[in-house]
């Protein structure tokens, strides 16, 4: 098992989301990630799907993919050929002004922002590699997190191709 | 923009005339009131009034497996299109190219619970190649063009379009005949040159090449290359059950039809291959049984598919080659014939090939068989007594395994079963498409008392519309398959599935307008088919066989195409 990204270039119909999440639940295969996003093509939608599976699981989900008449161009990213971004929003727990002062110093070390404070708690905003995301929310946790919100990963290939096209 | 302004039904009557429809299989319903009002006044579409839209679904799906072209059924909003979802799943897997409208509550009120009102476009999204919710009228004739291109090309399959009501009764000015195709939608039909050369390299190099045969053959008319190309490399052929009669199975190079219920030989040849060229076929599970790895060991595969995504889906393969099944046997057999080899198959191969071909045969005519059973002696009868031109149809069950073991198919599109969802009801209506499709061929429906009984309603859309089929029923008073298998598998302890009182068959053909007789006796058969056609009418033939009889041999649960069972009857050589 291994988290794959697929990053698709879709018409921009309605029912589009509902048919290509279809084929992922009747190839029984899981979503961990999606994100649907206009792009640089009127009429297109980009959409970004993060599914756990083996290689040859994800050749079919490609292939399938591929088969749906609405989506134009099926791109499977590698991690060391793609920048991968998640964008997360969270609310934590500060009891004191120590904890205040340490969440913000371990804020700061990760590059996140304060993007509002409460008395009790303050709400930090993180953009990066989902992984960062999880070491910070792992850190987090400490203080207690009450609120946790990821956007869900989005991706663009490196260099010209832009990732390999199937 | 020129012209009068044109109904929205106006339009869709119109684009399917254009597109070369002739016929549709439908109900009506308040939301299409506007399409009927058209069609009433048309009569270069026939309509032809179904009994339930299931039935409409499976006919059309029939009439597109036995002409080439697209079947087209209708069905009005909810409960109408409801019922058309399996009629459309069963033909959307084998990939048999429908198009269906549907009507659809008014767009204002889509989301209301309104009457009549289903998800039509969410719930066959899953079931079909492609569907569409049609929301301004102005799309009409873009959508329509493309279902029927979608429908058609590439791997065939089912559209749905569903048609608002005041999509239907709006007057638009508009561009009829568009056409202009989604940028999207490029279907790859032509293979790839290098793959071809290899697979010609591993066919030249084998002893013991085989062909296996699926519907693709025969959805794309490849049946010609395909009996060359057999003939030239000396492999013999054998099928799936959607690929039933992509060669006569007289032919001494046809073992008939392989897997679960398929011949002891066809199997066997699949084991002893070292080259299986595999054409248009999606391995499907009642093919290679469930061991893969006893699933030709010992051969290169090369895999022949229109739809990218059926390679190394059920079967990891060598040599895969995406595109149309014709194009590609033209391809393969253009290189093979470069390299001026003829009869490349081992002489012991094709001496071995035409025993087996022999021993089956043989098996086949002999009706009278020691041990053989009357549903057995029944369906070699058949094979004998109808002639290369009749169309059989099937339901699901038993009766649909007798007919493909043993009953031998001449020709492409004369053998129509319900392959990839094994839907009991389906062999009656298709017969139905199928006689619509081809009125002067005579159409059989090989069913099953427990098959018929989900769609005999629609003997009266035969009789009204003067739709002459045969229905000849295995009748044992159970739903056969499942039986067999309680009896073999569960101790015998036949849970629901005893049909207890059955209909006087012959009455409910009668009492439906229909000629009817009963068969006791195999010997009876041939004079019951003979009144049956010379009446002129749709007819039912109620066929008493034995309540316990089994077809076999087979492969059984968790087993492989080594592994058959009940190979007694089987001549063994």
């Amino acid at each position: 098992m291994q988290t794959h990204i697929i990053s698709l270039l879709v018409e921009d119909h309605p029912g589009v989301l509902t048919r290509m999440s279809g084929m992922f639940t009747m190839r029984g295969i899981n979503i961990t990630s999606l994100t649907v996003s206009p792009c640089e093509k009127e009429g297109l939608s980009r959409m970004t799907v993060a599914i756990d599976g083996s290689e040859q699981e994800l050749e079919q989900v490609r292939k399938q993919l591929s088969n749906l008449i609405e989506v134009v161009k099926v791109v499977d990213l590698k991690e060391d050929e793609a920048i991968v971004r998640d964008l997360c929003l969270m609310k934590v727990h500060v009891k004191d002004s120590n904890a205040r002062s340490e969440v913000m110093q371990l804020a700061e070390s990760y590059g996140a922002k304060i993007a509002d404070a409460m008395l009790d708690s303050v709400i930090l905003e993180l953009t990066g590699e989902p992984k960062k995301i999880d070491r910070f929310v792992e850190l987090m946790k400490h203080f207690g997190i009450k609120q946790l919100f990821r956007t869900g990963v989005t991706a663009i290939g490196r260099g010209v191709a832009g990732g390999i096209e199937r | 923009m020129t012209g009068e302004k044109l109904k929205g039904a106006e339009i869709v009557v119109e684009e399917l005339k254009h597109e070369g429809v002739e016929v549709a299989f439908g109900i009506p319903g308040g939301v299409l009131l506007d399409l009927y009002d058209v069609l009433y006044q048309d009569d270069a579409l026939r309509h032809i009034l179904m009994r339930h839209e299931q039935c409409a679904a499976h006919a059309a799906d029939g009439y597109a497996r036995v002409s080439g072209k697209a079947g087209v059924c209708i069905a009005t909003s909810g409960p109408g299109a409801t019922n058309l979802v399996t009629g459309l799943t069963n033909a959307n897997m084998d990939s048999s190219p429908v198009v269906a409208l549907t009507g659809q509550v008014p767009t204002a009120a889509i989301g209301s619970n309104a009457f009549q009102e289903a998800s039509t476009f969410t719930i066959t999204m899953p079931v079909t190649k492609h569907n569409f919710l049609v929301t301004r009228t102005e799309d009409l004739p873009k959508i329509i063009h493309n279902a029927f291109h979608i429908a058609t090309t590439g791997r065939k399959g089912v559209v749905l379009i569903d048609l608002p009501k005041d999509v239907l009764a709006t007057r638009v000015h508009v561009e009829l005949h568009p056409k202009e195709t989604f940028a999207s939608y490029k279907p790859k039909i032509k293979p790839n040159p290098i793959q071809v050369k290899k697979a010609v390299e591993a066919l030249v190099n084998a002893e013991r090449p085989l062909i296996l045969a699926g519907g693709g053959v025969i959805s794309s008319e490849a049946t010609e290359e395909l009996r060359y190309l057999a003939e030239f490399l000396g492999a013999p052929v054998v099928t799936t059950l959607m690929g039933k009669g992509s060669i006569p199975e007289n032919h001494p190079f046809s073992l008939g039809m392989a897997g679960m219920h398929g011949r002891l030989y066809a199997n066997r040849a699949i084991c002893e291959c070292d080259a299986l060229l595999a054409v248009g076929t999606r391995f499907s599970d009642r093919l290679t049984g469930w061991q893969l790895d006893q699933f030709a060991p010992e051969a290169t595969l090369i895999h022949v598919d229109v739809d990218a995504a059926e390679i190394n889906k059920n079967i990891q393969v060598d040599i895969p080659i995406v595109g149309d099944a014709k194009l590609a046997l033209q391809e393969l057999i253009k290189w093979l014939e470069k390299k001026r080899a003829t009869d490349m198959g081992s002489n012991v191969w094709v001496q071995r090939i035409k025993a087996m071909h022999s021993a089956c045969e043989a098996c086949i005519r002999d009706v009278q068989r020691e041990g053989a059973s009357l549903s057995n002696m029944i369906i070699k009868e058949l094979s004998r007594i109808l002639d290369d031109e009749v169309i059989i149809t099937t339901e699901v069950g038993q009766c649909q395994m007798f007919a493909a073991h043993y009953y031998l198919t001449k020709k492409p599109r004369t053998f129509i079963s319900s392959g990839g969802l094994g839907t009991m009801g389906f062999g009656f209506p298709a017969a139905i498409g199928a006689k619509v499709a081809a009125p002067d061929k005579r159409v059989v429906d090989l069913a099953g008392d427990g098959s018929f009984l989900m769609t005999c309603h629609d003997l009266a859309t035969c009789v009204e519309n003067d739709i002459p089929v045969v229905v000849c029923i295995f009748h044992n008073c159970y739903l056969g398959m499942v039986r067999q298998w309680q009896e073999l598998f569960f101790d015998k302890k036949y849970s629901g599935t005893r049909l207890g009182t059955t209909p006087d068959f012959v009455k409910l053909a009668e009492a439906f307008g229909c000629y009817g007789e009963r068969v006791e006796k195999p010997g009876e058969l041939k004079d019951a088919l003979d009144h049956a056609f010379e009446s002129g009418k749709p007819a039912v033939i109620d066929m008493i066989v034995g309540q316990e009889d089994k077809i076999l041999p087979m492969i059984p649960p968790g087993g492989s195409v080594i592994g058959m069972i009940g190979t007694e009857q089987c001549k063994l050589i």
